[in-house]
């Protein structure tokens, strides 16, 4: 990718997503009425603690059961896309998460129960997944936390640009527990408050929500393209970006430069963070001037891992629609005027770049557009 | 076909060594108390890649069936006051970050990847794909306490680091390639892996359904 974006013809044939209001047409739908899916949650479950607010599949409790409570509803996101010929060396899958079944562990360790240890780690989870839906064995597992799904799309485009594979299936999922709540809450950016991305309050929080998505890759089915990609990792602090701002820059630039002359809105990453925030928001602005920038965490809450390909499938839906949501559970005023709170036509615009970032500094970055 | 030469190799394979011994073998290639936060995986994958000297446009790989199996034991262990250290720690890539973090290290390009008895063939062909001149691929374990039993966590550490360029350059010393081949099918887990790099030993077979990876020694 070197210091320019990496820009390819690979088209997305098919997308879908699930959140707690269901694919990726409901939850456009929600988004667009304003609706939001997060709700105050006991942070450790059946253990208690203080109430955050998380957007869980509806009827699926914080704490995993053995098997996983959610592993029909994601076999029912990618009933659409069943067949015998994935996993194979020429229909290969990517497999993204920063979670994956590690709910178990938290029970294994909370229950002592040895049953739940097999889906606990990523490869244990992926295997379940992969038998449930009778994948072959080309399966790669990518986890670099929230910017993980980006780097399945990464590596399938490279697949097909390569010649190594005719099509590509890039799945990711992430199921809350209490594991990543009681993370995330420990920093304290998970808590009371309700996340409000982009605008410029006192005290910054996110939440948490369960989502899953896919994509299926194609060199010549869909009418909308994977045109480019942009990484760059800051490794700068585990947890924050430098302060200048820098690595946003990094990663939105060459995505900019692949992109001139094309009219664009930008979904950000935007989780309700302040320093953040603010850094990701004065940066789209100055990398894609005018554009207006909308975040959905603050509905669907950090659906983490998954958030690159679940906020995919609802851009994607967004364009098919001609109305993109505004950034819900945000108010003025906002970081910067780019910041659109309300919804908005799409019609005229040539595509959306779809940001994401995550712990070490991490960025990833890619331009969806009309193939 | 994809093929990268190797161009470099390094590999640490610590026994039974403890944590604190390692930290204590390794320190000097950190910098002044950076190690005293670091993962024992944190430290072997750190210390060798840091003889690759990486950059900001090499693409960097990253392979862990396991991750930080320690943290991840004490981040278990922290509940219900849940540890925000030990959660940061635990989570994967942490222990490529950890290094490269404490040498403020950027890099455009970091794909880490989990697995298991594909990781191998899937971290290898993404290494290959790279676009970068350079790539960097590295991986390893730490050894498990508690969670090694029920199959959760490694109960091996080791760490390796290869430097592979697109071309045949002065003092490369092997070459690393991974072909598409019919009705072939086979596994190679991590550890192996790490046995015919720390060992030199050659490879030809599949890795995969459907792909034959070539490792041979110049």
């Amino acid at each position: 990718m070197a210091s320019s974006a990496e820009t390819s013809a690979v088209r997305l044939a098919s997308c879908d997503c699930l959140t707690p209001f269901g694919n990726a047409a409901a939850t456009l739908s929600a988004l667009l009425r304003g609706e939001r899916a997060l709700q105050p949650v006991p942070v450790l479950g059946l253990e208690g603690g203080d109430a955050v607010p998380m957007a869980l599949l509806p009827g699926r409790a914080l704490d995993e059961t053995n098997p996983p409570a959610w592993l029909h509803s994601l076999q029912t996101l990618l009933a659409p896309v069943a067949g015998p010929q994935w996993g194979t060396s020429r229909r290969p899958v990517c497999v993204t998460s920063s979670n994956f079944g590690v709910g178990s562990l938290y029970e294994l360790r909370r229950t002592g129960e040895t049953g739940h240890a097999a889906q606990g780690t990523p490869h244990g989870s992926v295997a379940l997944v992969r038998r449930t839906l009778g994948w072959g064995e080309n399966v790669a597992i990518f986890s670099h936390a929230c910017v993980s799904a980006h780097l399945g799309l990464v590596h399938a485009t490279r697949l097909l640009a390569a010649g190594a594979a005719d099509e590509a299936l890039v799945v990711s999922y992430d199921f809350l527990s209490p594991f990543v709540a009681g993370g995330f809450h420990a920093l304290k950016i998970l808590n009371a408050d309700f996340p409000a991305p982009y605008q410029d309050r006192a005290t910054g929080s996110i939440g948490l929500g369960d989502g899953a998505g896919y994509a299926v890759l194609s060199r010549d089915r869909g009418g909308l393209a994977l045109a480019a990609h942009s990484l760059h990792n800051e490794m700068y602090h585990f947890t924050a970006n430098r302060p200048d701002g820098a690595g946003f820059a990094a990663a939105l630039g060459p995505l900019a430069a692949a992109a001139a002359g094309r009219r664009l809105w930008v979904k950000g990453h935007g989780t309700g963070t302040l320093e953040a925030g603010r850094l990701e928001a004065a940066a789209i602005a100055r990398a894609f001037p005018g554009a207006p920038l909308v975040g959905w965490k603050g509905s669907l809450g950090h659906t983490l891992g998954s958030c690159g390909l679940v906020e995919l499938a609802v851009a994607a839906a967004a364009i098919g629609a001609g109305r993109t949501p505004g950034t819900v559970g945000s108010a003025p005023p906002a970081f910067t005027d780019s910041v659109a709170l309300a919804p908005f036509d799409n019609a005229a615009f040539d595509g959306v770049v779809c940001a994401s970032n995550a712990f070490g500094g991490a960025h990833a970055a890619l331009l969806l557009s009309h193939a | 076909m994809l093929e990268r030469y190797i161009q470099a190799v390094r590999t640490d394979a610590p026994g039974n060594e403890e944590p604190a011994a390692t930290r204590e073998r390794l320190k000097s290639r950190f910098a002044p108390g950076a190690v005293r936060r670091m993962t024992q995986l944190g430290m072997l994958v750190g210390a060798a890649l840091g003889e690759m000297d990486p950059g900001e446009e090499d693409t960097l790989v990253y392979a862990s069936q396991f991750g930080e199996s320690r943290a991840l034991e004490g981040y278990l262990e922290s509940f219900p006051g849940a540890s925000p250290t030990l959660f940061q720690t635990s989570i994967h890539p942490s222990g490529a970050q950890q290094g490269l973090i404490g040498r403020q290290r950027s890099v455009r390009e970091f794909f880490p990847l989990a697995g298991g008895a594909q990781l191998v063939s899937c971290t290898v062909q993404a290494a290959l794909l790279a676009a970068s001149e350079r790539v960097l691929l590295c991986g390893g374990e730490e050894r498990g306490t508690w969670l090694v039993a029920p199959g959760a966590a490694s109960d091996l550490a080791f760490a390796f680091a290869l430097a592979l360029n697109r071309t045949r350059q002065s003092g490369a010393v092997g070459r690393l390639a991974l072909e598409p081949v019919a009705d072939a099918a086979g596994a190679l887990a991590l550890a192996e892996w790490f046995d015919l790099l720390h060992n030199r030993r050659a490879f030809a077979g599949a890795v995969a359904p459907g792909w034959r990876l070539t490792l041979e020694w110049l």
